[in-house]
């Protein structure tokens, strides 16, 4: 068997989280079901450590019986911090390709599909050497695990100082100069590509970056999705996570992607803060964007004074069940920055009352944003 | 007959509809286009309004004011384009004493003016501005 498992196209959504190992690997499993989750990713060695005690072969039977017993569907392992597969020092270079080899001898050990990495920084060296040396780096792992059902996922970065992997063309460099390999992919983290520079806040501009990622590295390779909101604006280059919708990301994003009928397949994780208490709340989140496609409602919304010669003044809108006047407001705002005022600046009336903005809305509801008025 | 009208008002008309000889006193009040506002010249105005429920609105408070006050309202604020010296909105209430009659009047020029759905657009020489409570937004 060298093909990793994949998820089959008809199954329900994975959704989890990145969870913590104190206490055991197989907690992460556990604390993961306590939530909710249907996927996890955890780390399988400290992940600012370079050696580990070898894996006991009683910690990975226990392991793959907690995840029989949970119904976890999709485990996947996030590698050591301190590996730099394009590390233009070359003892640092070694050690790092030892170390990856031993995430991937611990996966294939633990039955997980799929170890992410980022993709190293070239430092003190350039750009090209960087690409090279780690397309090197992955050649030669690939080729020491043969046989192995564990893959690398090679991940969407940020680009932060050095680091390699914040434009789509560098992770398509790399993986052309691999070669086409099964156990070669991708893991696209919402946060990283947008601090990188792909917006994804409105329909257009997520179906323009996930354009670019499927026109040059396809849709094919993408094998699991890191999603996590932005502290940092769009092209910030810094890498900051917050939780669902309270970013400079949005809910709007999120919700494209969880109901993106071209990713359905592809497991989600979150690594957003504060997992002991917020985890669960960022997985209702995406939960709820993801059942608003089919219980999603459709209001008509109606906008006056200045911002009628912004938009459309009758216009209809899509949104998931259960959303109050609010909601509607802030989905607005992210769609087009200049509604932004809705919020804050306008009373809102439902079927020509006027309502509080807590009000919930209903399906075929005309909600209308009343701005100070001026008639007399 | 709506409330809310696009053609210039005729004012005789609407003290017309309550002038009964019952009533005492006619109380009219008109608003009608300024030259001058915030220090800029104002070519004409455009008014917009959210006519279903401005409808509502207005006939809710024209029956909360023959109530309050045991009055006769009748009113009309006209939308679409306004030129200056017309009036834009004319409220006219029969009462069989003055006092009720200017009271009812104030209370439904300020009312409408606070609630109803009605937006005016300044169109000056420099520009037009949506005039949004204290604000005057740029239009476009
Ligand atoms: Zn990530
Ligand atoms: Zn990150």
């Amino acid at each position: 068997m060298t093909e990793p498992p994949s998820t089959s196209p008809a199954a329900p959504r994975l959704l989890g989280a990145h969870m913590p190992t104190a206490g055991g690997i197989s907690k992460s499993l556990i604390s993961g079901k306590a939530i909710g989750c249907t996927a996890i990713q955890l780390f399988t060695g400290s992940p600012r450590q370079w050696h580990h005690p070898p894996l006991d072969p009683e910690v990975a039977a226990a392991f793959k019986v907690t995840k029989a017993e949970t119904g976890i569907a999709f485990t996947v392992a996030h590698d050591s911090y301190l590996i730099n597969l394009a590390a233009p020092d070359s003892e640092i270079l070694e050690r790092s390709r030892k170390a990856f080899r031993r995430e991937l001898d611990r996966a294939e050990a633990l039955d997980i599909p799929w170890v992410v990495t980022h993709m190293g920084a070239h430092l003190d060296s350039t750009e090209e050497a960087g690409i090279a040396l780690l397309v090197e780096s992955l050649r030669a792992i690939l080729e020491e695990t043969e046989g192995y059902s564990a893959g690398i996922a090679l991940e969407t970065t940020a680009g932060q100082g050095t680091g390699l992997g914040y434009r789509f063309e560098q992770i398509a460099r790399v993986m052309e100069g691999v070669g086409p390999h099964p156990r070669l992919g991708v893991c696209l983290d919402t946060c990283h590509i947008f601090v990188a520079g792909y917006d994804i806040r409105t329909k257009a501009a997520y179906e323009h970056s996930f354009g670019e990622f499927d026109r040059l590295i396809g849709y094919d390779a993408l094998k699991v999705i890191h999603c996590n909101d932005a502290k940092k604006p769009l092209g910030s280059r810094v890498d900051r996570h917050e939780h669902i919708g309270d970013g400079e990301i949005g809910m709007e994003a999120f919700r494209l992607l969880v109901t993106d009928p071209k990713l359905v397949h592809v497991p989600i994780i979150l690594e957003t803060p504060d997992s002991d208490t917020m985890h669960a709340v960022n997985l209702d989140r995406l939960k709820r964007l993801a059942a608003s496609q089919s219980l999603g409602i459709r209001v008509k919304v109606r906008l006056f004074g200045h911002f009628s010669d912004l938009s459309d003044t009758v216009e209809e809108v899509d949104l998931p069940a259960n959303s109050t006047v609010a909601d509607l407001a802030k989905l607005l705002g992210e769609r087009d920055a200049r509604l932004s005022g809705l919020q804050t600046a306008c009373r809102a009336a439902v079927n020509e009352e006027y309502v509080q903005s807590t009000a919930v809305v209903n399906e075929g509801d005309e909600v209308a944003f009343i701005p100070p008025m001026s008639g007399g | 007959m709506g409330f809310i009208v696009s053609e210039p008002i005729d004012v005789r008309a609407i003290e017309a509809e309550v002038s009964q000889q019952s009533n005492g006193a006619v109380c009219t009040f008109i608003g009608q286009v300024r030259t001058r506002s915030r220090g800029r010249d104002v070519a004409y105005l455009e008014y917009d309004a959210y006519v279903p429920m401005a409808e509502k609105m207005l006939a809710d408070l024209v029956e909360r004011a023959c109530s309050r006050w045991d009055v006769t309202v009748a009113l009309k604020h006209r939308i679409g384009r306004i030129e200056l010296g017309a009036a834009s909105v004319v409220v006219c209430v029969g009462s069989e004493h003055r006092a009720a009659a200017f009271e009812a009047c104030r209370w439904c020029i300020d009312t409408l003016k606070e609630t109803v759905p009605i937006w005016k657009k300044e169109v000056c020489p420099d520009g037009e501005f949506w005039i949004e409570g204290e604000d005057a937004v740029k239009a476009g």
